[in-house]
């Protein structure tokens, strides 16, 4: 290799990373299809543990349908509950599923018979969430108290109570499977370990979480969706305070989950939109909006990592392209080794400014837009005075505290 | 501050890097050919010199492939001819005076067009690929077509003396009679850029017509009457180095492919080669009375000088251990009937240099003269028309801006430390809360005035680091208590 035979070398290859990043643009058709038939606004999704293109979700007038979502149609629905139904989980060997609602009732369904649950079991309160240990055929509920029961028993084995009075998600660690989390009402975030019979750990926020979801590749964080518009990542072992907060949506957020790498999430919000982060950074690295997209209530990213898939207050499920840009279906060799080539490209030249403004550009909502600036400019305001105040006064009698100590109010064990 | 993720991070680019070196150096393997010069049988027997051995003397010696690429083209009707080989080496374009154009493949012979453009021509220029080629008639400048359709008229490029092509960045530069060096962008026909060299000059009173290409980094090159060389980029109205090469006119530079090293020769009988890193004359020679008419390197370093019918080849110009002011001269060709020489091109990627004169075009050997093994991703002599379309398409989008034509090429792959100073202290001055970022630190250099500039807003900045640190360790201490 001679580089004398190549000249220009830097030249070339920020033309060609630049071409690069304005291509990822002109291709970033992230929306794939809307998945219609409720009748009343989708309450929660889940994906199916071992079929990847079934998705099952329930909504606000009782009904769960079954989805084929490789094939966009409806494979069945369910005229489950009486009322909302809270949550849905399906069992690790995808033979059965359960379904909790508001008429406090946990129904258990196989996969082939949509007419009448295999078992019924009625609860003393409103079930809020379910989900599934994922070794052992133990499954939790939270409401009132989170609760854990065995599949053949129609009693809970154990109760878990903490002060909070109700209890909004109750989730399993897919990793550490005796671990289990939820998200309180009295804005706080419980641990639990199924061999204790009390609670682990109780970490109280500023404002109400909605919900949670554990990292399927690292064992001990989780991320938490709250109602301060962040998300925040915990580290189970150091619950102090957050290792990050994704910050960016301008309304609560509503629900979370991550892709199966475990090194991404996508949340969806209050504000109408979906944003996708990765979980190391602050902020997101996508938008999912469409006009026609009302509240989000629920979102699921695919198990094959290329989709997520988001439930909305009007009634509709829409499939969307985890990464926006990316081409479906079959690439060529040739064709993967480009892509592949410009992806080093715009990673190695993310830095300059003229390729980081065009990668970084995204068109946002009117009102998300206007929302952010409106946030933009009451943050700054506050920095303002605390930094005059610190440079009025004594030195060091106005100290930095960084925002992520300063989130967890008190940690109780 | 380096985290340990971002050491790791970087541990694992530079093992990648070094996979890629690796990687690189293994492919040599596929360099078929090897390079070589002609070397005397015994060292030092005066009885045989390389320099006494004619044209004829190496046709015989070579095989019937190289022997071939020696042939005369007699054209005596239309004047002296200049000439320009494509980027890959296989085409060949002539352009007599008079009017006469031909383009053709000169390993095949095959033509291509021959036309009469029935007006003066003072040079002819391949652009990018065989299909396309620049004339600088008297009026003005033309492009046609390799079938001899003409295609374009470039009004903008009137009354040209001499045409360079940039083919990275698809600029056409071409200087005027009237002393404007001009650029066009070929790839979408605009205007870059056009600016007055007499302005550098100061006394010059027409245009220059000895112009050169820096093929590193894309700068045009001028000789002036006062012996002023002057590097232009199209970004700048003043040219970017100025220099004072000789006592007398330039007659001809030209500027080495890796761009080192720059030949001049002047009417003062001199040729100076100047290292272009430090502008500084590494050798001075003397030449035949008026100079050098017109200069070429190849891409081995061989140069190329022509004085009226003759033609010299030099060898190990930048010898700095040898003192002598005698040019090394390599080998020596002088054309028939006493034909001036109008210009000279080295043919990329093979052992020949072509030469137009008064009467014709000469193809002569020069043994050790082009690259052996070319890279077919950038010009592959042997393409197909497919794989002509393809490079072209892939050229195009490479093409780069002009906007990013400097004298240092590795401006881009630097930190811009100024741009980082000057961000962090308009961020200061708005918001007085900016959290200090730290900045790699430098090796120590010797500082010019811009050097002293940064070294005082990083003792500002440093200040600034310094009260948030106090701080912390206030806190330290209060907490401690």
């Amino acid at each position: 290799y001679d580089p004398d035979l190549h000249p220009f070398e830097v030249a070339r290859e920020y033309t060609r990373a630049m071409n690069a990043v304005k291509m990822e643009r002109i291709f970033a058709r992230p929306f794939i299809c809307g998945l219609d038939g409720h009748r009343d606004s989708v309450q929660c999704i889940t994906k199916h543990s071992t079929q990847l293109s079934l998705l099952l979700s329930g909504s606000c007038d009782g009904e769960i349908k079954i989805w084929n979502v490789a094939q966009r149609v409806c494979q069945g629905t369910i005229p489950a509950h009486n009322g909302f139904v809270r949550g849905i989980c399906v069992m690790p060997d995808g033979e059965a599923f359960y379904s909790v609602g508001n008429d406090k009732l946990i129904k258990r369904w196989t996969m082939n018979n949509y007419e009448t649950p295999a078992m019924t079991i009625v609860g003393k309160h409103v079930f809020t969430s379910i989900d599934h240990h994922y070794k052992n055929p133990q499954y939790a509920t939270s409401g009132e108290t989170v609760s854990l029961w065995d599949e053949q028993r129609a009693q809970p084995l154990q109760t878990f109570k903490w002060g909070a009075d109700s209890h909004a998600r109750v989730k399993f660690n897919p990793i550490e499977t005796t671990v289990l989390a939820s998200c309180a009402a009295d804005r706080s975030i419980i641990l639990y370990d199924t061999r204790q019979s009390v609670p682990l750990r109780k970490i109280t926020l500023r404002m109400n979480s909605s919900t949670l979801a554990w990292n399927p590749l690292e064992a001990f964080v989780f991320t938490t969706a709250n109602e301060d518009y962040n998300l925040y990542s915990f580290d189970i072992r150091y619950l102090q305070r957050p290792f990050n907060i994704h910050k960016d949506h301008v309304a609560a957020v509503t629900d979370v989950d991550y892709s199966p790498t475990g090194k991404e999430f996508v949340s969806g919000s209050y504000d109408k939109t979906i944003r996708i982060f990765p979980s190391d950074k602050g902020h997101s690295r996508d938008i999912y909006h469409t006009k026609r997209m009302q509240h989000i209530t629920c979102v699921q990213w695919t198990a094959d990592n290329k989709y997520v898939i988001s439930g909305s207050d009007e009634m509709c499920l829409r499939l969307w392209k985890a990464k926006a840009s990316e081409k479906l279906g079959v690439t060529r060799n040739r064709e993967a080794e480009t892509l592949e080539y410009n992806d080093a490209l715009k990673e190695k030249f993310s830095h300059f400014p003229k390729i980081k403004r065009i990668a970084r550009q995204r068109h946002v909502p009117k009102h998300v837009y206007h929302a952010k600036r409106e946030h933009k400019t009451i943050q700054d305001s506050q920095k303002r005075h605390e930094a005059n105040a610190r440079a009025n006064s004594k030195p060091g009698s106005v100290p930095f505290v960084s925002e992520r100590s300063k989130l967890v109010l008190e940690e109780e064990e | 501050m380096a985290t340990r993720r971002t050491k790791k991070w970087l541990h694992v680019k530079e093992r990648k890097s070094k996979f890629a070196t690796r990687q690189a150096t293994r492919s040599e393997i596929l360099h078929v050919e090897e390079e070589g010069y002609i070397a005397p049988d015994t060292v030092d027997n005066e009885d045989e010199r390389i320099v006494d051995l004619t044209q004829a003397d190496i046709k015989s010696s070579v095989d019937i492939f190289s022997a071939q690429k020696r042939f005369d083209l007699q054209l005596p009707l239309y004047g002296p001819y200049h000439i320009d080989y494509t980027r890959n080496g296989r085409h060949l374009l002539l352009g007599g005076r008079k009017g006469h154009v031909a383009a053709f493949d000169w390993q095949t012979k095959k033509l291509h067009c021959e036309l009469n453009v029935m007006e003066q021509i003072n040079d002819v220029k391949w652009l990018h690929i065989e299909t396309m080629y620049a004339v600088a008639q008297r009026q003005w400048t033309y492009i046609y077509d390799n079938q001899g359709v003409e295609v374009h008229c470039l009004k903008a490029l009137d009354r040209s003396l001499h045409l360079e092509f940039l083919p990275y960045h698809f600029l056409l530069a071409a200087t005027n009679e009237a002393g404007y060096l001009s650029y066009i962008d070929v790839s979408i026909g605009k205007k870059v850029a056009a600016y007055n060299t007499r302005i550098a000059n100061g006394n010059g009173k027409c245009g220059t017509s000895v112009m050169c290409q820096n093929p590193s980094n894309a700068m045009i090159g001028l000789g002036h009457a006062g012996g002023v060389v002057t590097f232009w980029s199209p970004n700048q109205r003043e040219p970017v180095v100025k220099m004072l090469a000789h006592k007398s006119t330039i007659r001809s530079v030209a500027v080495e492919r890796t761009g080192t090293y720059m030949a001049t020769s002047g009417v003062d009988a001199k040729l100076k080669i100047w290292d272009l890193r430090t502008y500084k004359c590494v050798n001075e020679y003397r030449t035949a009375s008026t100079g050098a008419s017109a200069l070429t390197f190849s891409q081995k370093n061989l140069l190329a000088a022509s004085y009226r019918d003759i033609v010299e080849i030099y060898k190990d110009l930048y010898d700095e251990e040898s003192s002598s002011t005698e040019l090394p001269r390599y080998l020596v060709h002088q054309c028939p009937n006493g034909s001036s020489i109008a210009s000279i091109a080295f043919c990329p990627y093979e052992d020949v240099l072509g030469v137009g004169h008064d009467r014709g075009f000469v193809s002569l050997l020069v043994p050790g003269a082009g690259e052996p093994n070319f890279d077919a991703l950038e010009a592959n002599p042997y393409q197909t028309k497919k794989q002509r379309k393809h490079a072209e398409v892939k050229q195009l989008l490479d093409k780069i801006q002009p906007d990013m034509i400097t004298l240092d090429n590795s401006v881009l792959s630097e930190i811009d430390r100024k741009a980082f100073v000057r961000k962090q202290d308009e961020k200061q001055k708005e918001f007085n809360f900016v959290k200090p970022k730290e900045l790699i630190a430098k090796a120590e250099k010797k500082k010019g005035k811009i050097g002293k500039r940064l070294a005082r807003k990083s003792q500002i900045h440093d200040a600034k680091l310094k009260e948030f640190l106090q701080q912390k360790q206030l806190k330290r201490q209060k907490t401690k208590k």
